[in-house]
């Protein structure tokens, strides 16, 4: 939790330096704030009018955000620096990448790779396959498929130490034999199901089709041409590993016909000696022709579609912006135009332009800030929402499909007090020159 | 959502029944006539509108350029979501169907068979066989292998020539010159223009590629053709023999060894049939045919295929119709409404003159809607077709990657998308402080001004 609470150097300087010009404006200003305050009131449909288009910008400024940002945890949690991902040369994911069992005895011999308590390498080789699965069709809906990523282990108990999962309480692995039989329906043979662990994202997903919050341990749920028996659920939470399903991969490797290895995840010592050991796989491995790179790195490459959504999300907030801009920008110059008077009096009691030009242009910032306070209060409710989505390396839409969590961080926070204090200046400024132009008789008139 | 694209289909219509134009064109013009005539019945009410407009020129222009931006976002957003929805939603005839690999993606087939589901699996009498059907293979690689990047790498659909056009979706405009190149050039290939700049590539240049798809055979291209500008800017489509030829060539020079893909190289069949009797006649045949076991197959419409890649999207499409639109729809009518309320409010005295004068207090509703109508209508017709021309005539359509949609073409449709975006929201906006226009008291207002 507290490093959603950690807010960016810079971002910190941009808000401060922004806080500081609001500050120095106060202490120019000699009108009292409260007649600007009391103005807002006595036109309080319009300043809630304005108010409300900020809080709208805003609000949706941080729950896009907020999606942005789920998608980059999962990529960061996803990839430990000390571990090492190994696919064929040439594959751009592990879905396509195809490595012959026989070519791979010694890849666990690389001088690097830890050894357990067993006193065995924690090398997890791996099968990866994106099963098709039918969904259950709401009434009057077509039948539609969902894509769920099936992980293929060899031993659950070094696959787990490589990947650093756990399980959830009351769960556990699968076993030996990796699957089990069912109890016996009347008259009918007894099935066998597949063992599985699954990702916590995918146990809520799958768990709607048998009407339940989420699958738990004992529960049965089809998938190709098999039944499958969840055994535990993994502490899988912001990492891809989420959403897949495990079993054992000479079960999943029959099922799927699929007897290559897709991935090879090794752990080392540390983050340097990760990048020691890919580079000695990568070069050096005589039996095939491997692409090893740590982890970080491969999950790095994962994040093609963060930044279109990112870029998706400042697109459309810019141009939103601009809307309420011009939005508080007929406010102010409405009000410019109803207080004219009021300028006059200020003039003629002796504020300054400048004092004049502050005062309306603090009453902007209070309109911006309320209205962006309230967005950003409105755009925190979505933390902790889940939603799907996918993670890719490259344009082309193919990826890995993930369940996220939404994170509202203080950067998110942040950004979003930006933002409004941006659109409260652009768009007060204007109407406050106009009124600091403003001659006292003439206004009086 | 398919009546959002109405224009569209009516012009696309017209376009290949050209002897509707004539008629067509002469029922517009009569339209447009009669809507001429009509506000030329109401001109005294227009310049009435204009001259209220006009008055404070800088606060219509600032609720125009509201309008006009935010409308700007909602017609693009609206659009992915139309596209979506359309390819998602079942045709009542002309079915596409897909036949895939059953239990997992990417499919991978045996190319034998290709031959068989083309035809529907129709193996007896009074089996029913597609109308026209298509095979598509994936090959992939890189032009670099020394130095792989993303602008280096190449993925083909290997196809039958002759069925891009009948086939592939919004590929009429393709120049059938090249079609026949690409039939009668075994190495030829069709580029999109995105892929070809990306590439440094045009037409008549050749190259290698170097597979990551099919490890080994590696196979030299002519590019004999680009695709019109749009969908297809990122795409590449290969001769389908040509990837076949090298399947069956690869034992010859590796000790008689199969490639390890040659009884997965087929990705997806396609297969058109009339209605969805004929679609669930045709699936029915191949879905119990004893020759597609290992792997399984599965039978499935293109919407229904295209719907279940988009799934993973789901959420985020969901945020996109419920969430973003309306707040950018509430944003314009708060926006409107804000100015609208200010115009009431400064003009209290002028609606009581109006009402002295003889005007009913459903006029005066009238004026200060019919304000609203002429800001949000023009500003939101005029956003969409500034969109329409920088996108459509411009871009080539808006590059959003969403599944195998690399962009978004901006329709005809958007014009009247915009003027409907603009006006109601207005119109929603405007709604209390017209009616607080209305229900002006003459006296009171009078006895303030006294």
């Amino acid at each position: 939790m507290h490093s959603n609470l950690a807010i960016s150097p810079r971002l910190i300087m941009i808000l401060g330096a922004g806080l500081a010009v609001v500050v120095i404006a106060f202490v120019i200003g000699k009108v009292p704030i409260s007649y600007n305050i009391r103005n807002l009131t006595i036109r309080w449909k319009t300043t809630i009018l304005t108010g409300l288009a900020f809080t709208l910008v805003v609000s949706l400024l941080t729950v896009m955000l907020a999606f942005v940002n789920g998608m980059a945890a999962m990529t960061e949690g996803s990839g430990h620096p000390e571990n090492v991902i190994v696919l064929s040369d040439g594959a751009t994911d592990e879905s396509w990448s195809t490595l012959l069992k026989t070519d791979l005895s010694d890849v666990d011999r690389v001088k690097g790779i830890l050894i357990d308590a067993e006193d065995r390498p924690l090398c997890s080789q791996e099968v990866y396959i994106i099963a098709s699965q039918t969904k259950k069709p709401g009434p009057g809906q077509p039948e539609r498929r969902r894509f769920v990523q099936v992980r293929g282990i060899d031993d659950p108990s070094i696959a787990a130490q490589v990947h650093g999962i756990d399980l959830l309480p009351g769960g556990s692995w699968f076993s030996e034999a990796g699957v089990e039989g069912l109890p016996k329906a009347d008259g009918k043979e007894q099935e066998t199901a597949v063992q599985t662990v699954i990702g916590e994202g995918v146990a809520r997903e799958l768990g709607k089709d048998l009407h339940k919050e989420r699958l738990q341990p004992g529960d049965v749920f089809e998938l190709g041409p098999k039944k499958w028996k969840v055994t535990g659920v993994m502490k899988s939470s912001g990492s891809t590993f989420g959403s897949e399903v495990w079993a054992k991969r000479s079960y999943v490797s029959l099922l799927y016909g699929k007897e290559t290895i897709s991935t090879i995840s090794l752990r080392t010592g540390g983050a340097e000696t990760a990048k020691a050991v890919a580079t000695e796989l990568t070069n050096n491995f005589k039996k095939a022709n491997l692409q090893a790179q740590t982890e970080t790195e491969y999950y790095a490459k994962l994040t093609a579609t963060n930044k279109q959504f990112l870029f998706g999300a400042l697109f459309v907030t810019v141009i939103m912006a601009f809307g309420g801009i011009f939005g508080v920008m007929n406010t102010m110059f409405a009000a410019i135009s109803q207080r004219t008077k009021d300028i006059g009096v200020l003039r003629i009691l002796g504020f300054g332009r400048r004092q004049v030009l502050v005062s309306f242009l603090l009453e902007t910032m209070l309109i911006a800030f309320t209205g962006g306070v309230l967005g950003c209060a409105l755009g925190s409710l979505a933390h902790g929402v889940t939603a799907s989505s996918i993670i890719s390396g490259g344009q082309g839409g193919f990826g890995k499909t993930v369940i996220l969590r939404l994170v509202v961080d203080a950067n998110t926070l942040a950004v979003g007090m930006m933002l409004t204090l941006v659109m409260g200046v652009a768009g007060g400024l204007l109407p406050a020159l106009s009124a600091m132009r403003l001659r006292p008789l003439e206004s009086l008139r | 959502m398919q009546y959002f694209l109405t224009l569209e289909r009516f012009l696309r219509f017209l376009k290949q029944n050209p002897q509707y134009g004539p008629p067509m064109i002469a029922g517009s013009a009569g339209v447009l006539l009669v809507l001429v005539f009509v506000g030329y019945w109401f001109h005294k009410y227009w310049y009435l509108l204009l001259k209220s407009l006009t008055r404070n020129l800088l606060r219509t222009g600032l609720s125009a350029l509201a309008v006009f931006v935010l409308a700007i976002v909602v017609t693009l957003v609206w659009t992915i979501l139309v596209v979506l929805d359309v390819v998602m939603t079942e045709k009542a005839k002309d079915f596409k169907a897909i036949v895939t690999e059953r239990w997992q993606v990417p499919s991978r087939m045996p190319i034998a068979y290709a031959p068989s589901l083309k035809e529907g699996a129709a193996s007896k009498p009074g089996d029913l066989k597609p109308d026209d059907n298509m095979s598509w293979q994936f090959y992939g690689g890189t032009l670099d292998p020394e130095k792989r990047t993303w602008e280096n790498t190449l993925f083909f659909f290997a196809m039958e020539a002759d069925k891009i056009i009948p086939m592939m979706d919004d590929l009429e405009n393709l120049n059938p010159v090249y079609v026949k190149r690409l039939m009668e050039n075994k190495q030829g290939a069709i580029l999109g223009r995105e892929r070809l700049k990306r590439l440094n590539k045009g037409i008549g240049d050749r190259f290698t590629v170097v597979s990551m798809s099919h490890k080994g055979i590696d196979l030299e291209f002519e590019i004999v053709g680009e695709f019109p500008a749009g969908r297809y800017d990122s795409s590449a489509v290969m001769n389908g023999n040509y990837l076949v030829d090298a399947m069956d060539a690869y034992p010859t020079t590796h000790n008689g060894a199969k490639h390890p893909m040659a009884d997965k190289s087929l990705g997806l069949v396609w297969f058109k049939v009339p209605d969805s009797d004929a679609f669930s006649k045709v699936a029915e045949q191949i879905m119990s045919s004893s020759l597609y076991t290992s792997p399984a197959v599965k039978v499935e419409t293109a919407s229904s295929g295209i719907a279940s890649f988009l799934e993973p999207y789901k959420d985020l499409l969901w945020g996109l119709k419920w969430l973003l639109v309306p707040a950018l729809l509430v944003t314009m009518a708060l926006i409107v409404a804000n100015a609208i309320s200010i115009s009431v409010r400064e003009r209290r005295t002028e609606m009581a003159v109006l009402k002295v004068i003889g005007f009913t207090p459903g006029r005066i509703l009238g004026l200060v809607l019919g304000e609203a109508f002429l800001v949000g209508g023009a500003s939101g017709l005029l956003s969409a077709a500034v969109l329409y021309g920088a996108i459509h005539v411009g871009m080539g359509g808006f590059p959003f990657q969403i599944a195998f949609f690399p962009k978004f073409d901006i329709y005809v449709d958007s014009l009247w998308w915009g003027f409907l975006f603009g006006t109601i929201t207005s119109l929603a906006g405007s709604i209390v402080p017209a009616w607080s226009a209305r229900t002006i008291k003459v006296s009171e207002v009078f006895a303030k001004v006294a």
